[in-house]
């Protein structure tokens, strides 16, 4: 629980320097990314056995393809709720938590929405970050991997890994592989679906 | 993807340490390059200027709604255990 309390501080701390003095810190993110990356690498060298992938069976293609639908079902839920049309409602939540995708693909239709799919998916990554702690208390942490989407396979793996465990990891990259190969196509196959013609 | 070059090195690197029997404990070096990580979202995020408040409601929305959908649907699939 102090962790988290670390992780509130990390992000406010962020958020404050970022919005009063606008740093430049270069590739300094994906850097710190790819070390993380390396590290959790490196934990599941440590404990991972082939048996574990066979026990993942139908669940790793099972839990990213019902997070892409439940995704796009709260995506229809949202815009019914707000009035946005669901051409843009849909495509901000294929997105799946993959802000830097999300946004410029909307954003080659409308300005408006592409910020709104980049704001609505940076802020899935952190409810992600800040709630996933709490999820597992709930329900089996495994299946609350689906709230991060797309982005279990990198940002928001560390924090799967560290609270969840080695053994969840793995479900996390595969799930997060799996979306991070789909959401390319469908988000701009939506926008031109329902573009009207 | 160049996210897998770190991520199987790292794996490759473990497993030999496995094999060797000397295993490292990650677990520091992980919280501390993972708060580094947040705090540099941090950032990215306060650059974001929001001119409405509609723009961050509705963001807000989208991201529980989506969550909630997502995880809907994975107890759906994967049961309540």
């Amino acid at each position: 629980m102090r962790f988290l309390v670390y992780v509130l501080v990390a992000l406010i701390t962020g958020i404050l320097t970022g919005h009063f003095y606008a740093p430049e810190f270069g590739n300094l993110y994906e850097v710190m990314l790819y070390l993380l990356i390396l590290i959790i690498g490196i934990d599941l060298g440590q404990s991972f056995r082939l048996a574990e992938i066979r026990k993942l069976g139908r669940l790793a293609i099972k839990l990213p393809l019902g997070t892409l639908l439940g995704s796009l079902l709260g995506g229809l839920a949202a815009s019914l709720l707000l009035g946005i049309e669901l051409r843009w409602g849909l495509a901000v939540a294929a997105g799946c938590g993959w802000y830097s995708l999300t946004g410029p693909l909307i954003a080659q239709y409308s300005a408006v929405y592409g910020t709104l799919g980049f704001l609505a998916n940076l802020t899935r990554e952190i409810f992600t970050v800040l709630l996933y702690p709490v999820a597992i208390g709930k329900m089996r942490k495994e299946l609350a991997v689906s709230m991060g989407g797309a982005t279990t396979m990198d940002t928001t793996l560390p924090i799967m890994t560290k609270f969840g465990g080695s053994e969840v990891a793995l479900i996390a990259f595969v799930h997060g592989f799996v979306l991070t190969a789909l959401v390319p196509f469908v988000v701009p196959f939506i926008l031109q679906l329902l573009a009207g013609g | 993807m160049n996210i897998f070059i770190p991520l199987i090195a790292g794996v490759l690197v473990g497993y030999v340490l496995r094999r060797k029997e000397r295993r490292v404990n990650v677990d520091a070096p992980m919280s501390i390059a993972l708060l580094l990580l947040i705090f540099f979202m941090g950032v990215e995020a306060g650059k974001v200027k929001i001119d409405a408040l509609w723009l961050l409601s509705s963001s807000i929305v989208f991201a529980a709604l989506t969550i909630a959908g997502s995880v809907g649907i994975a107890l759906l699939v994967g049961g309540r255990g």
